[in-house]
């Protein structure tokens, strides 16, 4: 019994405070979503991102990702030849089968299909990066 | 080498590289081997020819299928 009517009125004297917090909060909070959203959101909210936009990958980015990704080829025979110019045969070392396969490793990194006609025309890491920055799908 | 033919023998090889990925033995033991069997075969000139290494290819895709069939029952040997 005691118990009880102790916490009953321990609720009541805590109420008003509550009541008068949330009342203070509240039309802060409300004022500033309005605000967000209704005049420039995308200043106010730099955390939100829209995934199903294009990535827009820069060039320098993905020379860097095809750089990278052959210098873990291990068939290279001179690693520090690896530049954004180079050419997988002339520089390189790559037979024409290397280059496939490095042309599959591009595929997998960019998540994309390269068609076969296209793909055989992938020489060097300057064309490469070419055919990747001209795909809007690639990642 | 002709361009179809060429197309073809790539794409073949593209399935094969594919394929070994879960070799038992390791892609590191398949690749190389993949690579110097097509390499020796870089020659062939006549188209009749290459036709055939084409089939041989599908055909070693084939044993391969196979071999993954039946690598569970073959545990001693992998």
């Amino acid at each position: 019994m005691f118990r009880a009517a102790a916490a009953r009125a321990l609720r009541v004297a805590a109420r008003p405070q509550f009541t008068q917090q949330i009342n203070l909060v509240r039309p802060q909070i409300a004022a500033s979503l309005l605000r967000n959203s209704q005049t420039t959101p995308s200043l106010l909210i730099p955390s939100i991102r829209f995934y199903s936009a294009p990535a827009g990958l820069s060039r320098e980015e993905v020379q860097g990702r095809i750089m990278d990704l052959l210098k873990n080829f291990d068939k290279v025979e001179d690693p520090t030849k690896i530049s954004g110019q180079a050419h997988f045969a002339n520089d390189l070392g790559l037979d024409s089968l290397d280059t496939v396969e490095v042309v599959m490793a591009i595929e997998e990194e960019f998540s994309i299909e390269i068609p076969d006609k296209e793909a055989d025309a992938i020489h060097s890491v300057e064309q490469a990066t070419t055919y990747i920055c001209a795909q809007p799908d690639a990642h | 080498m002709s361009t179809p033919l060429r197309y073809q023998v790539i794409h073949v090889y593209k399935e094969l590289l594919e394929m070994g990925k879960s070799y038992p033995l390791g892609f590191d033991y398949f690749r190389p081997r993949l690579h110097k069997a097509f390499m020796s075969q870089a020659h062939l000139q006549d188209e009749e020819k290459i036709k055939e290494g084409i089939k041989r290819a599908e055909y070693v895709k084939k044993e391969i299928e196979a071999l993954y069939y039946l690598k569970k029952y073959r545990k001693d040997l992998f």
